[in-house]
């Protein structure tokens, strides 16, 4: 609402109309169920179609070179279990499957921020409904569905990749290490003991209510302040955290599913961010993978199941430690 | 088949009966002497059903038996975990066979161990209780060996085992058999070298009434309590009815009746159960 003063001085008001809805608020139950039917069909097809080398010319594959960095993937967290090595040795491994994983943009060095260029990558379908026009604009250059995750991945030149290609779990090999990153799960406003580990108070013994608190803010007279960052409760859980250096165990060709070693921050089915390790002393250099990135139709046929040398098949026969 | 054979058979004779000019004419006269005295009608017996008996299926196949690990818990998983999971349990279990048990059977586990001699390790003892879901899922033996209770909890997956033998296959009342470690010692003593009983896989498995003695309190847990449900027990050497009326205001009623904590896994159950016959029949 906007009040202007016009010359002889009342006053105008311009009334602005909110228009605002969702998307099926004005139609019909028929309407509602064809808008569903038809953008999943669209999708399905615009998946589809990319797979087809022969629809549009990729672009120029170059080699790995010392110091080059490829993209990565965004997947979604299933669960965890259990995986055994073949000495017995027991370990937990989280799955993270690797849903409609898409390059969505190219941004050069110039016009990204001057020293790298970078590859906009998104992952897992959703409704159109709920995106704004700018978002939609983005997918619909690319050709491709509207995704719940878009992600920047800092990226050599020789590693671009064309707007629309789709990604794999094959991309990641097992015996390599990986970088997660994932909004940690949000656990609202917490005390300084939950939040940061403080011992509290004794329970006992006289304390008249303090039992949870921080106790001493700082020194004392001489900087007779408080330091900024000082421990303090306030809102814990639901920021970006990475895991570094985990081991891939085991890649599924067939269902897209990586396990990983170790947990993973972020609830189950959330969506996460996979990147190569950034630890000089994990790095890849050894494993050769897929550069810049895996694809179906070049590389042709892998198993269904690639597995590391460590780890122990449940098609093998039990071990015998010898 | 073979029963509609026969009946051609009989059908064919009589007809050749019938056709015989003898027959014939005493037909003539058996129906009109049976005119002049009329008989009850003779009541309709159906034919004997035939009996199926399906040769292509093993008895071991036709034991509607799932075993409680494969049942999802309830949770907001995906259910594509599980499947990939159970495709992984279907994979060990076609080369490692692990048997029907209950909470109460009598097992003996060959394990590879770094530290024994011969690296391989037997251990014989009644299972007291299967937990874990999927991959992870776990059972728990106990045994007393040189007057030294013993527990070892196994993971039915793990690549280290090697055999798993069912020495007396038996069900008890409770699901969970934790209160033997504060009953007396004979009660989970097993023989190590115990043969293993015969149980035929058409019968259904006995359920072990046998009520437990209790040494004297403290237990490691109030088994008395109405949320651990024990059956097994008998309290009335134990204790006292006013302490037993006393355990009986932790019991929670309500519970029941809640219908947010029901898990009805009996459709579930059967789709897993045929998914799982039939990738084992493969």
């Amino acid at each position: 609402m906007c009040t202007n003063e016009s010359s002889d001085g009342c006053l105008l008001q311009a009334v602005v109309v909110k228009t605002t809805t969702w998307f099926d608020e004005h139609l019909t139950e028929d309407n509602q169920e064809y808008m569903r039917k038809s953008m999943a069909q669209e999708y399905r097809r615009q998946t589809v179609d990319k797979l087809n080398p022969l629809k549009d010319e990729p672009w120029q594959r170059h080699d790995w070179t010392q110091g080059s960095r490829r993209v990565g993937l965004v997947a979604v967290k299933l669960g965890m279990a259990p995986v055994w090595t073949k000495a017995g040795e027991r370990h937990v491994v989280t799955m993270l499957q690797v849903q409609d994983c898409h390059v969505i943009r190219h941004l050069s060095k110039e016009e990204y921020n001057g020293h790298t260029a970078v590859l906009v990558v998104g992952g897992k379908n959703v409704s159109p409904f709920h995106r704004s026009e700018e978002q939609m604009e983005m997918f619909r250059n690319a050709g491709v569905p509207p995704k719940h995750k878009v992600t920047t991945f800092k990226v050599s030149d020789n590693a671009v990749i064309k707007p629309g290609t789709p990604l794999y779990a094959a991309h990641f090999r097992p015996g390599q290490y990986v970088d997660v990153t994932a909004k940690s799960i949000g656990k609202g406003f917490q005390g300084v003991m939950k939040r940061y580990g403080f011992k509290g108070q004794p329970a006992t013994h006289g304390q008249t209510k303090t039992h949870r608190r921080p106790g001493a803010s700082g020194p004392g007279g001489d900087p007779a302040k408080v330091f900024k960052g000082k421990k303090m409760p306030g809102m814990m859980g639901n920021i970006f955290v990475t895991a570094y250096g985990l081991k891939i165990w085991r890649v599924n060709t067939k269902y897209n599913v990586l396990y990983v070693n170790g947990s993973v921050p972020g609830h189950r089915n959330c969506v996460l961010k996979i990147r190569d390790t950034v630890l000089p002393t994990r790095s890849s250099t050894l494993l050769s993978p897929p550069f810049p990135t895996y694809f179906t139709e070049e590389e042709g046929d892998l198993d269904e199941d690639l597995y590391d040398d460590n780890l122990f098949i449940h098609t093998d026969p039990s071990l015998t430690l010898t | 088949m073979a029963a509609c054979a026969k009946g051609l058979d009989k059908c064919m004779f009589s007809l050749r009966l019938l056709r015989s000019p003898r027959l014939q004419n005493e037909r003539f006269l058996s129906t009109s002497l049976g005119r002049l005295a009329p008989k009850e009608p003779s009541k309709f017996t159906p034919p004997p059903k035939p009996v199926v008996i399906d040769k292509t299926q093993t008895v071991a196949a036709q034991r509607k038996f799932l075993s409680p690990e494969f049942i999802p818990p309830r949770q907001r998983t995906d259910p594509f975990k599980f499947v990939i999971e159970r495709k992984d349990m279907i994979r060990r279990r076609k080369v490692l066979d692990i048997p029907e048990f209950y909470a109460g059977s009598i097992l003996a586990v060959t394990m590879a161990d770094p530290n024994a001699s011969g690296k391989i390790n037997r251990f014989v003892g009644i299972c007291i209780q299967r937990g874990g879901k999927g991959l992870g899922a776990t059972f728990v033996l106990r045994n007393i060996i040189d007057n030294q209770g013993v527990e070892i909890c196994y993971e039915l997956y793990s690549p280290r085992i090697q055999k798993i033998d069912v020495l007396k296959l038996e069900r008890r009342l409770d699901d969970n058999l934790m209160y033997l470690r504060d009953a007396l010692t004979e009660y989970s003593t097993v023989d190590p070298d115990m043969n293993p009983v015969p149980f035929s896989l058409t019968e259904e498995v006995p359920v072990n009434k046998m009520k437990v003695r209790m040494r004297p309190k403290p237990w490691s847990k109030r088994w008395e309590r109405p949320k651990y449900n024990v059956q097994g027990i008998r309290f009335d050497l134990a204790l006292t009815p006013e302490k037993m009326e006393h355990a009986q205001k932790w019991a929670q009623p309500w519970r029941e009746y809640d219908m947010l904590k029901e898990y009805d896994t009996a459709q579930l159950e059967e789709q897993i159960l045929s998914e799982v016959q039939q990738a084992m029949s493969k």
